[in-house]
C-alpha cells in the first residue's frame, strides 16, 4: 500500500515537471466549437509544418503564438480535421464538423474516457441507439443478442420478465460470476438474477429494469487489456452503457413513441394421434380407476366410446394465448448555453402468452448537465424504475402448469378444472390441473429501483482535469408467491413473502493529464481511485396452511417460518493509465491497478495487476497510392494480467446456521422448534487463506478498411489463462465432515477468434445497402481444478479437467466393445452404471449477419444469428417419451431393437412394443441429450420516415413508423424436439445451464411503432 | 497547482489508512461462529430421526425388505436399480450433518466440562456410526471430521469401527453418569434431560452391536449373546424408554414416514408386508396399515408389477404414518427381542419363551391394543409359542414388526435369514443386496481410499 502511494506521487510529480510552454512573436486567441456552437475542449491545435501547438480549454479557447503565414491544423476526437489559415486578426472562430466517417469514430472506454476508435489498443464493439431500439426487446441484454462478436446472450424462456445471460469472451470462472460487468454512465449497475420462483423457473436479470429508450450507445469492452481499469469485476468483460443527454443551445423538443406488439408462442411439437391409455387400451381419466398419465391408448381417429368419437384437444393451443405488449415513451430535451436536460418516461406493458402472466415497467429518467463555473461542470441524473411481474413457476415442479399442458392426453378435456365436490379434476393423480394453477398459483414481484449519479468535472487548465463521480444503485425487490388450498404438494396452501434490498455505492476520483510534447508526440495520464460497496439483504417468510382458500395473508398461515440474510462486500482500488501516441501511428498504453477486496483473506487482501498494449496504424506509413485502396490498417497487441476476487462474501470462515432439517415434499423441520432454537455447523468449510485469482490474456488484433471505407474488418485473437482460480463450493469428500469448501487452485484456458466484417455493396444518394457479419469461435478447456479433484459439479453441468467448461453428464446406453447396443433378456436396451460425459453446453461457434437497406426515407433491415454446437438435456423428453407424448412416439409399432442380446451374445431377436421401448429409454440420460444449435431470423425491421418536404407542412420535426418482426423463423437441429433450444429453464445462473424443462416457449412477435418529434 | 497535488496526496493517504478498516467486513453478521451446546443438541436429535433412523436410506432399506415400493414402473430402486449416486444423499446426511455436528458437540462439551452433552453426543455418534457401518462396512472414521486438514480420510475396517463403537458407548456411559456441567432440558427432545434414559439407551446400543457380531469372523454367537445379556441388564426395559423424536404434526414438523408416503412421492406399502399382516390376522394391522383410499381394502403393491393406480394401495396407518407420528430411533422392544434371541442362543428356546411372549405383548400395548382382546389372544395363541424349530424365525419376525421401518430389520435378515424374502426379478442382480454401494460423491473426491464393492458383497460381520 505504502509503496504504491509513493509510486503514485512520483508519477504525478514527473508529469507536472514536464509541463512546458511555448513562446513566439504574435499571440492569437481562438475558440473552437461544434456546428451547434457548443465549445469543444481538448481540441488539438497545431501549427502546420512545425511541432508546435496547444490544446483548447473547457470553453474551447486556446491561445498560440504564430507567424502571420501559419496554418493551423485543428483536430478533435469525433470531428473532421480542419486546416485554418491564421490571417492577420488576433481572434479566430473555428467550427468543426462532426465526422461522418467511422474512421474518426469516438467510443467510450473504461471509466468513461472517450477515445478515438482508430487509436484503441484493445477490442471493443459499439451498438448504437437505433440498433437497440430496432430490436424492440424490452430487456437490454437481449438487444445485444447476435450483435457483438465474442458476446453470447442466452434468453432463458418466453415468460414475461425472464432473465437473459450475457457472457463476454466465454466464461472466466468455474462457478463464480461469469456475466459481464454492466456500467452505466460510469457507475456499475447490478444485474443479479432475482425472484426465481420457489417452485422452479427463471427470475429476472435486474438490468432488465432499465429502459432501452434512454440509451445512446452500448460499448462492449472485451479483453482484459480493455477492462483492466475496472478492476476485478472487469475481468468478465464490460458492457458500457451511455445514456442520452440534451444538447446545449438546443430548442426544447418532445419525442413521442408508441409501440404495439403481438406475440405468438412457438409451441412444442408432439404426437396427436393417440389417446390416453396403456398398451392401446383407452383410459378416459374420468374416474380414479381410469386416471392415467400415459398417452399409450388407441388411435384417436378410430377410437369410439359408445359409438361416439372422443373430442380432440390441442392442449397447448387451447392453453396459450396471443401476448400483447405496449411500449410508450415521451421524452423531452433541450438546453441553453451552459445547461442541458433530458427527461424521459416510458410505460411498458406485456401480457404474456400464458394467461395471468404479465410484466409492467415504468421508467423515469432525468439528466441535467450544467456549467457551474467556467471550469467546473456537473451532471446529475436519476434513473427510476418500477417493475411489476406476474409469473408462474417453470421447470419440472408440480406447481408449473406447463408440465401437465405439454404432457396432457389429446383425448382429455382439462376443463372444467374442478369436480362437483370442489376438488381438482385431472386426467392423472398427484398433479395439478394446469387451469387450476392459472387461477390459484401466482408469483408476483415488485421492484422499485433508483440509480442516482452525480459527476463533477473540474478542469483548471487545458491539460488537467479532475473528475469526481458518485453513483448508487438501490432497489427494493418484493416477492409474493401464493398457492391456494387444494394444491397437490401444499394441500393446505402456502404463501411466501420475500423482501430483498440492494444498496450499491460507487465512487471514482479521476485525474487526467494530457501533454503534447510536439505535434507528433501526444501523451496522457490518468490516475484514479475507486471505492465500491455492495450490500444486499433478504428477509423471507414462508407460511404453510391458509386460514381459508384464496386468503393469502402471511399472518393467518398456520405455520410461519422466517429467515433473513445479508451480505456486504467492499472494494478499494487505485489505478493509473498512461498512453503515448506517436504521430497517430504508434500508440502505447500502460495501465495498472491495485485492489483491495473485503471478501479475501485479511492477509491476502490487496493485489496489483496491469496491462500493456500497443497499436501500430500501418496505413499511416503506406504510400498515398496504396492508401487509396487500404484506407486504414492497424495491428495491435496487448497483454494483461487482471486480479479477480470472484467469490461471495463470508467464505473465509465456517459459521453455524439456524437448523433446517429437510423432509420430503418441501416439508422441513425448522428451528426454533417447540420454543427451543437449534444450530448446525455449515457444510461449507471456510477457507481463511483465500487470495485473488489471476486472468492473463494475450491478444492480437488486425483492423483494416478498403475501397473508400466500403469494406472493413476487425479481427481479434486472444488467449486467456486463468490461474489460482477461486472455486466456491467445490466438493469435499463428505467423510471430512464437510461437503464443500472454497479453493484457489483452478486453471482454465480460453482461446478465441472474433471477426467483424462491414461492407457497403451499394452506396448511392437514394439507396444504400450495408452488411455486417460477425463470427466468434472459442476453445475453452478446464486445465486444473485442484484439491485432488478432476471434476466438480457446477449444478446441472460439470467442470472436468481436459474438457470445455459445462459438461453434461449422465447415464449412457450400455454398449458392447464395438459400440453396439446391449439388449437385455426382455429385448430392451438399458443404461450402464456410470456417470458419463454426454455433451457440453458451450457452443462451437456463433455468428450473425445483418443487412440494412435504405431507399430514400424507407429502411429495411434484417438479421440472422446462429449458435452452432453445444448440447442441452431435454427433460421434457425424459417425461414425454415415457408418457407416449413425444413426437417420435407417434411411431409406436412393435420392434426388434438392433443390438447384441446379453442372453445369446447374438443379434437381439426379442420383439418389444413401442411403449416398452420408449418408456425404457426415457430413463437413460443419453436418450435426451440434444443438439442446441440454431439459426434465427432474430429481427426484421421496416421503417419509413417522413421527408423534410412533407414535414414542413406538419407541426413535427420528425415522424417515422417502424414495423418489426422478432424471432420470425427458427431453424433448429432435428435432433432437438422442442421449439427453441435457446432456453435455460431455471434462469441465467451457471448452475442452470443446459437444462430444458417445461419452459414457457419463446414467441414470434410483430411490432408496430410510431415515433413523432415536435 | 501545488494545492491540488496536496489535496490529492492528503486524500490518497487518508484513503490508504482508512482501507483496512473499511475492508474488514467479512464476518457474517447473520450467522454465529460459535454456539452453545444447548443450541447444538436439538438439531442432531432431529437429524438422528429424520436423516438416520427414518431417512431416505431407511426408505431404500424398507423397499429391499419389501415393506414398501414406489408406485412407478419397474425397474426401480425397489428391485435394486441403484447407482453409486443413489447413495450420495444418505452419506452426506450421515457425515456432514449428523456425525460432523455430533463431533463438534462432543469436542465442545468436553472442553467446556459439560459431560452430559458429551455423553449424549457419544451415544448418538455410536448410533449413527453403527447404522453407517451396517450399511457400508468399512468407513472413514479415525481420519474423519478434520475438514481440509485431512481431505482424503482413509477407510477403517468395520471390525475396528465396532471396537470404537463399544469404547465410545462405554465412555458415553461414564460421561452421562458423571453428570457434570450444564444439564440438557427442553433442548433434549428425546429424553428431556433424563440421563438415566440415555444410559439405558447406551447399554441397549451396546447389546445391539454385540448381537450384530453373532456370525462375525472370530466371534461366536454364544459369547456375543452373553455380552448382550449383560449389557441389557442396564438397558431399556419398558416402552417408556423408547428413544424417539416427537413431531408436532404441522407443515413444518411432519413425521418422516408421513412425508415419505405423501401422495406426490408415489411411495406405497408393498404386498409382501401388508399380506403377511393380513394373513396372520395381526391385531396391529389397522395401526400399521391404512386402507386404500378408493377400495377401502388393505392392499399393497406387488413389487415388480410396476405402477398401478395409487388410490388402490395402502400407506402406513396412524401409528407410524400420521403427520404427528413419532420418529422412532431406538425401540425398547428391540431390547426385549434381543434378550429373547440372546437367551435362546445361550439357554435354548424354552428359556426364551416368556421373554419372547412379553416382548410381543409389550409391542401390542405400545400400539394401544388391548392384549386381552380376542384378536390379540388368538394371535398370541398362534404365534406366541416357541419351538426348537421356529424359535429364531418367530423372534426375528416379531422383532421386525415391533421394529417397524427400522433399518435394524435388514441387519437381522442378514444375520439370520429372517424374515424370508425373495429376489425381485431384475436384469442387473442375481441375489439379494447385502450392503450399500459407496456413494459417487466419495468416489469422485476420495477415490483412492474407497474400496470397490458390489451390492451383493457381504460386510465383515455378515460372515465370509
Amino acid at each position: 500500500m505504502k509503496r504504491f502511494s509513493y509510486y503514485l506521487s512520483a508519477m504525478l510529480a514527473g508529469l507536472l515537471f514536464s509541463a512546458l510552454t511555448f513562446a513566439q512573436s504574435r499571440v492569437i486567441e481562438g475558440t473552437v466549437t461544434d456546428e451547434n456552437k457548443s465549445p469543444l475542449a481538448f481540441v488539438t491545435v497545431n501549427i502546420k509544418g512545425t511541432n508546435k501547438g496547444t490544446v483548447t480549454d473547457k470553453n474551447g479557447v486556446f491561445s498560440l503564438e504564430v507567424k502571420p503565414s501559419a496554418t493551423l491544423v485543428v483536430r478533435a476526437v469525433g470531428f473532421l480535421t480542419k486546416e485554418v489559415g491564421v490571417g492577420t486578426g488576433s481572434t479566430l472562430q473555428i467550427v468543426l464538423s462532426e465526422s461522418a466517417s467511422d474512421l474518426n469514430e469516438v467510443v467510450v472506454t473504461a471509466l468513461g474516457v472517450k477515445k478515438e476508435k482508430r487509436n484503441l489498443t484493445f477490442s471493443s464493439q459499439e451498438v448504437k441507439s437505433e440498433e437497440i431500439l430496432r430490436s424492440r426487446e424490452p430487456n437490454i441484454v437481449n438487444t445485444l443478442a447476435g450483435k457483438v462478436s465474442g458476446v453470447q446472450v442466452t434468453n432463458s424462456s418466453g415468460m414475461p420478465g425472464s432473465s437473459s445471460r450475457i457472457v463476454v469472451r466465454g466464461i472466466t470462472s468455474l462457478n463464480g460470476e461469469n456475466q459481464a460487468l454492466i456500467v452505466m454512465d460510469g457507475v456499475p449497475v447490478n444485474n443479479d438474477e432475482t425472484d426465481n420462483p420457489k417452485d422452479g423457473g427463471s427470475g429476472s436479470n435486474r438490468l432488465s429494469d432499465i429502459d432501452p429508450n434512454v440509451i445512446e450507445s452500448i460499448n462492449v469492452l472485451k479483453g482484459a487489456a480493455a477492462t483492466a481499469l475496472y478492476g476485478s469485476a472487469g475481468a468478465r468483460g464490460v458492457v458500457l452503457i451511455t445514456t442520452r443527454k440534451g444538447g446545449t443551445n438546443r430548442k426544447p423538443s418532445v419525442t413521442l413513441s408508441s409501440g404495439l406488439s403481438f406475440e405468438q408462442s412457438y409451441l412444442p411439437d408432439r404426437q396427436t394421434s393417440y389417446a390416453q391409455g396403456e398398451h392401446g387400451i383407452y383410459f378416459d381419466g374420468l374416474t380414479t380407476a381410469t386416471q392415467n398419465k400415459n398417452s399409450w391408448g388407441p388411435r384417436m381417429d378410430t377410437l369410439r366410446v359408445n359409438g361416439e368419437k372422443v373430442a380432440f384437444h390441442n392442449q397447448a393451443k387451447e392453453f396459450f394465448k396471443t401476448g400483447v405488449s405496449t411500449n410508450n415513451t415521451i421524452a423531452t430535451e433541450g438546453g441553453n448555453a451552459s445547461s442541458s436536460y433530458y427527461l424521459s418516461y416510458t410505460y411498458f406493458n406485456q401480457q404474456g402468452t400464458i394467461p395471468n402472466t404479465d410484466y409492467t415497467r415504468h421508467n423515469l429518467f432525468a439528466k441535467y448537465t450544467t456549467q457551474i463555473l467556467s471550469n467546473l461542470s456537473a451532471t446529475f441524473q436519476l434513473t427510476y424504475s418500477s417493475v411489476k411481474n406476474n409469473i408462474m413457476p417453470q421447470g419440472w415442479g408440480l406447481e408449473n402448469p406447463l408440465w401437465t399442458i405439454f404432457a396432457a392426453p389429446v383425448s382429455y378435456n382439462l376443463k372444467p378444472y374442478l369436480n362437483a365436490d370442489g376438488t381438482q379434476r385431472m386426467y392423472r393423480s398427484g398433479r395439478n390441473n394446469p387451469y387450476w394453477v392459472l387461477d390459484n398459483i401466482l408469483n408476483t414481484t415488485v421492484v422499485n429501483r433508483y440509480l442516482p449519479v452525480a459527476t463533477f468535472v473540474y478542469s483548471p487548465t487545458n491539460w488537467l482535469s479532475f473528475t469526481e463521480r458518485m453513483g448508487a444503485d438501490m432497489y427494493q425487490d418484493q416477492l409474493h408467491y401464493h398457492i391456494n388450498v387444494g394444491d397437490v404438494t401444499y394441500t393446505n396452501g402456502a404463501v411466501l413473502s420475500m423482501n430483498q434490498t440492494l444498496r450499491q455505492f460507487n465512487h471514482d476520483f479521476i485525474v487526467q493529464l494530457r501533454k503534447d510534447f510536439s505535434t507528433k508526440l501526444n501523451t496522457s495520464l490518468l490516475l484514479g481511485n475507486n471505492v465500491y460497496s455492495k450490500y444486499n439483504d433478504a428477509m423471507s417468510a414462508t407460511g404453510l396452511g391458509l386460514a381459508k382458500p384464496g386468503y393469502y395473508n402471511m399472518a393467518s398461515a398456520s405455520s410461519v417460518t422466517y429467515s433473513e440474510s445479508s451480505a456486504l462486500i467492499r472494494k478499494v482500488g487505485f489505478y493509473a493509465q498512461g498512453e503515448i501516441d506517436y504521430n497517430r501511428t504508434l500508440i502505447l498504453n500502460l495501465s495498472g491497478r491495485y485492489d483491495g477486496s473485503s471478501v479475501l483473506s485479511s492477509s491476502n487482501r490487496y493485489y496489483p495487476y496491469g496491462s500493456a498494449a500497443a497499436a501500430f496504424i500501418f496505413s499511416e506509413v503506406l504510400s498515398d497510392k496504396l492508401k487509396k485502396t487500404i484506407n486504414f490498417g492497424k495491428v495491435r497487441a496487448s497483454y494483461a494480467i487482471v486480479g479477480n476476487d470472484n467469490v461471495g462474501a463470508y467464505t473465509t470462515n465456517t459459521p453455524f446456521y439456524q437448523a433446517i432439517i429437510y423432509g420430503d415434499v418441501s416439508s422441513n423441520l425448522n428451528f426454533p422448534y417447540n420454543g427451543q432454537n437449534g444450530f448446525l455447523i455449515s457444510t461449507a468449510l471456510g477457507n481463511a487463506q483465500l487470495k485473488n485469482e489471476l486472468q492473463k490474456e494475450l491478444e492480437f488484433g488486425l483492423e483494416m478498411k478498403f475501397l473508400d471505407n466500403r469494406l472493413g474488418f476487425e479481427a481479434s485473437w486472444f488467449d486467456r489463462k486463468m490461474s489460482d482460480g477461486l472455486v466456491q463450493g467445490i466438493a469435499l469428500a463428505n467423510s471430512t465432515g464437510f461437503s464443500s469448501t472454497t479453493i484457489n487452485s483452478a486453471r482454465m484456458q480460453t482461446k478465441g477468434l472474433e471477426v467483424l466484417v462491414n461492407a457497403t455493396p451499394v452506396r448511392t444518394k437514394n439507396f444504400s445497402w450495408d452488411v455486417t457479419m460477425s463470427y466468434t469461435k472459442m476453445n475453452n478447456k478446464v486445465t486444473e481444478i485442484g484439491a485432488g479433484l478432476n471434476q466438480t459439479s457446477l449444478g446441472n453441468t460439470w467442470a472436468i479437467v481436459g474438457q470445455p467448461w459445462g459438461v453434461l453428464k449422465g447415464t449412457k446406453f450400455a454398449r458392447t466393445a464395438d459400440g453396439q447396443l446391449r439388449i437385455n433378456a426382455s429385448g430392451l436396451p438399458y443404461s450402464d452404471d456410470g456417470s458419463n460425459i454426454l455433451g457440453n453446453v458451450t457452443p462451437k461457434w456463433m455468428g450473425s449477419i445483418t443487412n440494412q437497406f435504405r431507399f430514400k426515407q424507407f429502411g429495411l433491415s434484417f438479421y440472422f444469428d446462429t449458435k452452432q454446437g453445444g448440447q442441452l438435456q431435454n427433460a421434457d423428453d425424459g417425461y414425454n417419451l415415457f408418457y407416449g407424448v413425444s413426437k417420435v412416439t407417434e411411431n409406436r409399432q412393435d420392434r426388434v431393437v438392433k443390438g447384441i442380446s446379453d442372453a445369446t451374445d447374438q443379434q437381439n431377436t426379442v420383439s418389444v412394443t413401442g411403449q416398452q421401448y420408449y418408456q425404457q429409454i426415457s430413463g437413460i440420460t443419453e436418450a435426451v441429450i440434444q443438439d442446441a444449435s440454431y439459426i434465427k431470423l432474430r429481427n426484421v425491421s421496416f421503417s419509413y420516415s417522413l421527408g423534410q418536404k412533407t414535414l414542413s407542412h406538419l407541426p413535427f420535426k420528425n415522424a417515422s413508423i417502424i414495423l418489426t418482426g422478432r424471432n420470425l423463423w427458427i431453424h433448429k437441429s432435428s435432433n432437438f424436439s422442442g421449439p427453441d433450444p435457446e432456453a435455460n429453464s431455471w434462469g441465467n445462473s451457471n448452475s442452470s445451464l443446459g437444462l430444458y424443462s417445461f419452459t414457457t416457449p419463446t414467441s414470434r412477435s410483430f411490432d408496430a411503432t410510431l415515433k413523432i418529434t415536435f | 497547482m501545488k494545492k491540488s497535488i496536496l489535496v490529492i496526496s492528503i486524500f490518497t493517504a487518508s484513503m490508504l489508512v482508512g482501507c483496512k478498516k473499511f475492508l474488514d467486513v467479512n464476518d457474517n453478521p447473520n450467522l454465529p461462529v460459535t454456539v452453545s451446546e444447548k443450541l447444538l443438541l436439538g438439531p442432531v436429535e432431529a437429524g438422528a430421526s429424520t436423516y438416520i433412523a427414518n431417512g431416505n436410506a431407511a426408505v431404500l432399506v424398507n423397499q429391499w425388505m419389501q415393506y414398501c415400493v414406489p408406485n412407478q414402473p419397474m425397474p426401480n430402486t425397489a428391485n435394486y436399480l441403484v447407482t453409486t449416486s443413489t447413495f450420495d444423499d444418505y452419506w452426506g446426511s450421515f457425515y456432514t450433518v449428523e456425525m460432523n455436528n455430533l463431533h463438534v458437540l462432543n469436542l465442545q462439551a468436553l472442553s467446556n466440562g459439560n459431560s452430559m452433552y458429551a455423553g449424549i453426543a457419544k451415544v448418538l455418534m455410536a448410533y449413527t456410526l453403527g447404522n453407517a457401518t451396517d450399511f457400508w462396512g468399512d468407513l472413514p472414521y479415525t481420519e474423519s471430521f478434520e475438514g481440509t486438514g485431512i481431505s482424503t480420510p482413509k477407510f477403517d475396517s468395520q471390525e475396528s469401527i465396532y471396537n470404537s463403537i463399544q469404547l465410545m458407548l462405554d465412555s458415553a456411559i461414564t460421561a452421562l453418569n458423571e453428570g457434570k456441567g450444564s444439564k440438557p432440558g427442553t433442548d433434549d427432545y428425546m429424553y428431556s434431560g433424563d440421563m438415566s434414559k440415555w444410559v439405558k439407551m447406551a447399554y441397549t446400543l451396546k447389546a445391539r452391536y454385540y448381537m450384530h457380531l453373532t456370525k462375525a469372523p472370530g466371534h461366536t454367537a454364544a459369547a456375543q449373546a452373553s455380552l448382550a445379556l449383560t449389557a441389557l441388564e442396564s438397558g431399556m426395559s419398558s416402552n417408556d424408554d423408547d428413544c424417539y423424536f416427537p413431531y408436532a404434526g404441522s407443515g413444518t414438523s411432519s413425521s418422516p414416514w408421513y412425508l415419505h408416503f405423501f401422495s406426490t412421492t408415489t411411495l406405497v406399502l408393498a404386498s409382501h408386508y401388508v399380506d403377511s399382516l393380513v394373513s396372520r390376522a395381526d391385531p396391529r394391522l389397522p395401526y400399521l396399515v391404512s386402507k386404500a383410499n378408493e377400495s377401502g381394502l388393505y392392499t399393497g403393491n406387488v413389487i415388480g408389477s410396476g405402477a398401478g393406480n395409487i388410490d388402490f394401495f395402502s400407506v402406513p396407518g396412524s401409528f407410524y404414518g400420521d403427520i404427528a407420528s413419532n420418529g422412532y430411533v431406538l425401540n425398547a422392544a428391540e431390547a426385549d427381542f434381543m434378550k429373547a434371541e440372546a437367551t435362546y442362543i445361550v439357554s435354548g428356546y424354552a428359556a426364551a419363551q416368556p421373554i419372547y411372549r412379553k416382548a410381543v405383548t409389550n409391542n401390542m400395548l405400545k400400539l394401544g391394543i388391548d392384549t386381552s382382546s380376542t384378536a390379540a389372544q388368538n394371535y398370541l395363541s398362534k404365534r406366541g409359542t416357541l419351538t426348537a424349530a421356529n424359535a429364531l424365525q418367530l423372534i426375528i419376525e416379531e422383532k421386525n414388526i415391533a421394529n417397524n421401518f427400522s433399518t435394524e430389520n435388514w441387519v437381522d435378515w442378514r444375520r439370520t435369514g429372517y424374515p424370508a424374502i425373495s429376489l425381485i426379478a431384475n436384469d442387473n442382480i442375481t441375489s439379494l443386496p447385502r450392503r450399500f454401494l459407496y456413494p459417487n460423491s466419495e468416489i469422485s473426491t476420495n477415490g483412492s481410499n474407497v474400496p470397490s464393492v458390489k451390492l451383493t458383497d457381504k460386510v465383515w460381520w455378515d460372515g465370509q
